[in-house]
């Protein structure tokens, strides 16, 4: 009994004063299981492994090959968008310059028609105005005329007689042959 | 007698083949703290596993990424989509603590199952899993519980304590429970998992050395990838669970 007891102790103390060591034996230290184990594992794990790996590697290796595309068709959309802008703001430019330089024209040529057109006008006022003059000066001068014709004959009408009248006539006919006389 | 004897010495043949150790630690005094040195040398070496693995992964990032490259970015992604699919849209803080448990808890429970610890000898106890010791998985499921009441709190500042009346008032008791119940199901189902995993295996191979131990020990390296991924989704579902609004 005392022996079953003292294997029990000495379970309970197993070799207190040993120290660190390698042990040798190969059944106890289970290293053919483990090895087999190990094996069968990197067997096995191996292709299951880089079967993972691979597909992982091929994803991202299509991911990052269609973010370039993407960024390559991003590039190129932006590239056209500026030439396009290039484009627009050039024309832009120029319809500017034209349309400047139209205005100027337009401009210029609208004082200059105008000019016309003022020169004109003080043309016509001159010439209303000296046509209005002188048929003001032709009506006072006919006007005068007939006064003085009227006069003549109130003076002819009041004061003419025979004599007079004979005096007159042969005064003009003097005259009249007078003028013929000069003029032939 | 004869036989207790003879069944003890069995007994005793029997310990030498299998090796057999639960609840034998390698102490060390740091700073009156007894520390399991066994536990501190795995995690140390599943440290150094990932962070060389790191190193190595981000020395020279191409946009097209190579195995090594291609392989973490698979793993970040796997973790990131976990994060998301529990914590919902707001995952983007969370990622490298629920990457960190994860990774860590996967390369420890791994390297349990596949690195032959035992080759190195040590004076008490034996080398394993660093998620085979309780403290281990406590101290990983601690500050899942302290992550998610620092989310909820930033997240809706004391208000979040009205979850625990939420839907009856009645259930407050069960609701203050389940903050206790959280991290001790989480560590213990951990715990639980690769320990039993571990024994299970050394016992049949204490039992019958070869061949027989392999089904289990794929088994096992299956139980140990499926508890990291229940540890880190269980923590990113506690910290979805604390931010979302109540429903």
């Amino acid at each position: 009994m005392k022996n079953i007891t003292d294997s029990f102790v000495s379970l309970g103390h197993w070799p207190f004063a040993g120290s660190f060591g390698f042990n040798t034996d190969i059944l106890a230290t289970n290293l053919i299981n483990l090895s087999v184990v190990l094996g069968v594992l990197i067997f096995f794990g191996k292709g299951v492994l880089s079967d993972l790996l691979d597909n992982r590697r091929q994803r991202i290796l299509s991911t990052i090959r269609n973010s370039e595309e993407l960024r390559r068709g991003a590039l190129e959309q932006l590239e056209k968008a500026r030439a396009r802008l290039r484009k627009v703001e050039m024309e832009a430019d120029e319809y500017r310059v034209n349309g400047y330089s139209e205005i100027e024209r337009e401009k210029m040529n609208l004082i200059n028609a105008t000019y016309e057109n003022l020169e004109r006008l003080e043309n016509y006022k001159n010439e209303t105005l000296h046509f209005e003059q002188q048929r003001a000066i032709n009506q006072v001068r006919q006007r005068v005329f007939q006064q003085a014709l009227q006069g003549a004959l109130g003076t002819l009408n009041n004061c003419l007689n025979s004599e007079l009248h004979f005096r007159t006539i042969s005064a003009n006919i003097g005259m009249l042959g007078a003028m013929k006389e000069i003029t032939d | 007698m004869n036989v207790i004897l003879c069944s003890s010495n069995m007994l005793k043949g029997l310990y030498d083949i299998s090796g057999v150790e639960v609840g034998q630690h390698l102490y060390w005094q740091i700073g009156g703290f007894q520390v399991h040195a066994q536990v501190l040398i795995t995690s140390w070496v599943v440290i150094a596993i990932l962070l060389g693995s790191v190193t190595v992964a981000v020395r020279n990032p191409q946009t097209i990424p190579t195995n090594g490259q291609n392989f973490f970015e698979y793993v970040l992604e796997f973790i990131r989509d976990l994060s998301k699919t529990q914590i919902g849209e707001e995952y983007g803080p969370w990622v490298p603590f629920i990457g960190t448990m994860f990774l860590f808890i996967f390369v420890s429970n791994w390297s349990g199952a596949l690195l032959p610890w035992k080759l190195i000898e040590l004076p008490h106890g034996e080398l394993a899993a660093p998620t085979n010791d309780i403290n281990t998985t406590v101290a990983l499921a601690l500050p899942t519980s302290v992550a998610y009441f620092y989310a909820g709190l930033t997240k809706k500042g004391l208000g979040y304590f009205g979850k625990y009346i939420q839907p009856t008032p009645i259930l407050l008791p069960i609701n203050i429970l389940e903050d206790f119940t959280k991290p001790l199901s989480l560590s213990f189902r951990l715990f639980g998992n690769i320990l039993a995993d571990e024994l299970v295996v050394v016992v049949l191979v204490s039992l019958v050395p070869l061949v027989v131990p392999i089904p289990v020990m794929f088994l096992g390296l299956f139980t140990s990838g499926i508890q990291a991924l229940i540890f880190a989704t269980l923590a990113a579902a506690y910290i979805g669970e604390s931010m979302e609004g109540h429903h």
